[in-house]
């Protein structure tokens, strides 16, 4: 339909021309059709986030500053206490939904196995009920439960007898007698006695000067874990090993340096040079060299008071995984790898757990009446425990959904193989809806990453008592509307950006992986 | 399914799915009990239902009052983001899927690609910038606005697909009766694409009905809040009273109980699109 004969004079680009403009007219009307959509979304979507990449370098408080400063911004991150702390907690959040997600899986194969159909359509339909009921209201109802005073979540402690076993793990602050059990623990395993500055116990006196802090061992087994999958081709291995090594002395060099030079652009050229590592590790290792991202990434906030530790603990696991290799054929090295890392990292999250969570008691529970979500002790447990069971309603519908597409005759070649309830779950049901998991575990590390509302519902702007409840979302968007530093929060919307990026190319590359 | 069925295990697992379900509704079930009462009643009494003498009707009477202003603004952004969405990607699907023209991989690749880059959860800032140069601060509009946005790049993607599995010979057909594109687009791919249609307006709809963050930094009048931050409002007056808090928070979940019972599978649908898209 768009094929006109068109004389041959006129030269070829005019020609061409020629031949757009009359195409052109021909569907004019076609981006007519177009236009709101593309308008819409350039204005209201593309817009925004160019802005955002030149904004992050002004001093900027619409509408009356607006200051060229460079990189300052991203150079007062990186210095900037508070914004490392959110990604601990965040770090916190990721792990407890790894542990959290389990009852929702249950809850959907439970449902998905009972024999009355009646009955197992009668319980779906209660579980979409619930989504109906708008989130605000959620989060509002269960902040009317940790009210000290009214709230159930108190009274139901004080009435079955929690708080007391409570009080009895916590005990009173101030003299040592008087800790509850928690605290004792802690003490044991590491204090410093704050007169004196002598240090005792296993974290202070063994895991601190080897692995630099207890967050080092976690992250120690978590290198060895990542080792393990990085297959067999040794050539490719060494290089990757170079590169992160590199990549993590950078921090050391730049350190360094800036001995000698001090500005914006050495730190540019530090950032360059670690996209640079990173880019030629993503073309060694394909997909996974994200992990290594991330892992610098938490290297920097764990090893903030002696980046040395940085670079020797993966050079540590490189070369003890290449040890092991040398020695090994290559699928028992990748088990004895995974086992190490495994243990180090178990060790790593027991000295965190027993440790250093519960030190000191809060002498919340003495009264029974202890204040969740206005105690900086009690902040982190309790948003821990919001919502419990934790089981969300859609994400059981969702794994319902895969459950549902598992065919009758698996189970009953399964059934013929004498294969238990349990080995059904963890042989069939659990592989066969892995995706669904992935799709869930992928969202809900996206969504802990950057959604926020559920904190600044619960705790204010500010993040609470002590800013414990931090997120870096809440720290972006208190930046920008409490403290009027707009410009700082762009730059710190910038760097939710790279990291969410990263979280895509994992997820482009888990989700790809279909059955 | 095994065939033979083990009491004890259905047991278990029936008693598993009713503790999850126990849990799920114990807030609601809180929430009607606590509407009825003072403050008092609810600090003697908060788990169950007073006598019905003492039941607190004035509760519900008063939160109707403060939060019926904010279901109004809410249906007023929904619906009206939720229709224009709907049919500017309806416009621009038609075009995109039924025609090559210059510029058309541009365009749609475009649109898809920003389903990629971050949302407003990293470019809050500029978006606020730029609803305050166009003079949208403290109005309902700039929420219609920018709830347009959201909605369009799902919406181009599933409703496109749907359109190209459409037989041609019908746009044909009506091509040749001298139809134009408005013509074929109401009388053939509006009809054929209802279901995909109505997954992406519940969609929409539930996402600016939902949103509380753009809201939160847009409002400034008392007047112009829509329901979640106006409860939000609500639940932060210093001193509380939960009867009407409580009152408050069940009406304004009656639309969409309203909604969902009129649409039962579609919202199922629409919901879990909605949340899959994240």
């Amino acid at each position: 339909m768009t094929d006109s004969e068109t004389p041959p004079k006129p030269p070829l680009g005019k020609q061409r021309m020629a031949r757009f403009w009359h195409k052109a007219k021909q569907v004019q009307m076609l981006y007519l059709l177009v236009l709101p959509t593309t308008l819409v979304i350039a204005v209201l979507g593309y817009y925004p986030k160019i802005d955002v990449v030149f904004k992050s370098m002004y001093r900027w408080n619409p509408p009356d500053v607006e200051e060229y400063v460079g990189l300052q911004n991203f150079v007062d991150i990186f210095s900037d206490n508070l914004f490392w702390q959110s990604f601990q907690l965040v770090f916190i959040l990721l792990i407890a939904n790894l542990f959290k997600m389990w009852p929702g899986i249950f809850a959907a194969v439970a449902l998905h196995r009972i024999a009355n159909e009646k009955l197992r359509y009668r319980f779906q339909v209660c579980f979409v009920i619930p989504m109906v009921i708008p989130g605000m209201v959620w989060l509002l109802i269960w902040k009317s439960f940790y009210d000290p005073t009214y709230g159930v979540l108190n009274r139901f402690m004080n009435a079955t007898g929690l708080m007391r076993f409570f009080h009895f793990l916590d005990g009173s602050p101030g003299n040592v007698e008087t800790y509850g059990l928690m605290p004792r623990i802690a003490r044991y395993l590491g204090h410093v006695d704050p007169e004196t500055g002598e240090s005792f116990g296993i974290i202070h006196n063994f895991v601190a000067p080897v692995f630099g802090d207890t967050w080092g061992l976690v992250l120690l087994g978590a290198f060895f874990l990542t080792l393990a999958i990085h297959g067999s081709n040794r050539h490719k291995r060494h290089i990757a090993g170079g590169l992160i090594a590199a990549a993590a002395a950078l921090p050391l060099i730049l350190i360094l340096v800036q001995k000698v030079v001090v500005g914006p652009g050495v730190i540019g050229a530090a950032l360059l040079a670690f996209i640079v590592l990173m880019f030629f590790l993503a073309r060694t290792l394909g997909p996974k060299w994200v992990l290594w991202m991330f892992y610098i990434f938490g290297g920097l906030i764990v090893f903030r008071e002696n980046y040395l530790y940085l670079f020797l603990l993966p050079v540590a696991a490189i070369l003890i995984s290449e040890g092991i290799r040398h020695g090994m054929e290559h699928f028992a090295a990748e088990g004895v790898i995974k086992t190490i890392g495994t243990l180090v990292m178990v060790f790593g999250f027991l000295l965190i757990g027993f440790g250093q969570t519960w030190t000191e008691p809060t002498g919340q529970f003495a009264y029974g009446a202890p204040a969740w979500l206005g105690n900086q002790d009690l902040v982190i447990p309790a948003i821990l425990f919001w919502g419990f069971p934790w089981v969300g309603t859609m994400g059981v519908l969702i794994y319902l959904a895969g459950l549902q597409q598992i065919p009758q005759d698996v189970y009953e070649a399964a059934e013929i193989d004498g294969i238990g309830p349990m080995g059904m779950l963890f042989k069939i049901e659990l592989p066969l809806i892995l995706t669904q998991v992935r799709i869930n575990l992928i969202f809900m590390t996206i969504g802990t990453l950057v959604s926020y509302e559920m904190f600044l519902i619960l705790l204010g702007p500010s993040g609470g008592p002590g800013n414990r409840g931090m997120v870096p979302g809440l720290y972006m968007f208190s930046k920008a509307f409490m403290d009027g530093q707009f410009g700082y929060a762009s730059a710190l919307g910038m760097v939710l950006f790279f990291l969410i990026l990263g979280l895509t190319v994992i997820y482009q590359k888990y989700v790809k992986v279909d059955k | 399914m095994p065939k033979k069925i083990n009491k004890a295990t259905e047991t278990l697992k029936i008693g598993y799915v009713l503790f999850v379900l126990f849990f799920a509704f114990i807030p609601l079930f809180i929430m009607i009990v606590v509407s009825f009462k003072t403050n008092t009643q609810y600090q003697t009494n908060p788990f169950f239902f007073d006598h019905p003498s003492t039941w607190q009707w004035g509760n519900w009477s008063k939160a109707w009052d403060i939060v019926s202003g904010y279901i109004w603004n809410s249906i007023f952004v929904s619906v009206l983001s939720t229709l224009t969405t709907i049919s500017m990607v309806l416009l621009s699907a038609y075009a995109l899927a039924r025609y090559r023209f210059p510029g058309r991989n541009i365009i749609y690749y475009g649109i898809i690609a920003s389903m990629f880059l971050p949302g407003t959860a990293a470019t809050l800032v500029t978006v606020f910038d730029l609803l305050r140069r166009l003079n949208l601060i403290n109005s309902l509009w700039a929420l219609v606005l920018m709830g347009t946005n959201g909605g369009q790049i799902a919406g181009v993607f599933l409703i496109k697909q749907f359109i190209e599995d459409i037989p041609g010979s019908l746009f044909e057909a009506a091509q040749m009766d001298g139809a134009g594109h408005l013509h074929q687009i109401r009388h053939i791919v509006l009809p054929m694409s209802i279901p995909v249609i109505s997954i992406c307006m519940i969609m929409d709809f539930l996402g600016t009905w939902n949103s509380v963050i753009l809201p939160l930094i847009v409002l400034r009048d008392p007047e112009l809040l829509t329901i979640p931050v106006g409860l939000m409002y609500l639940e932060g007056e210093y001193v509380k009273q939960y009867g009407e808090m409580m009152a408050g928070y069940a009406i304004s979940s009656v639309p969409l109980i309203i909604m969902f019972i009129f649409t039962m599978k579609t919202f199922v649908k629409g919901l879990a699109a909605g949340a899959v898209k994240g």
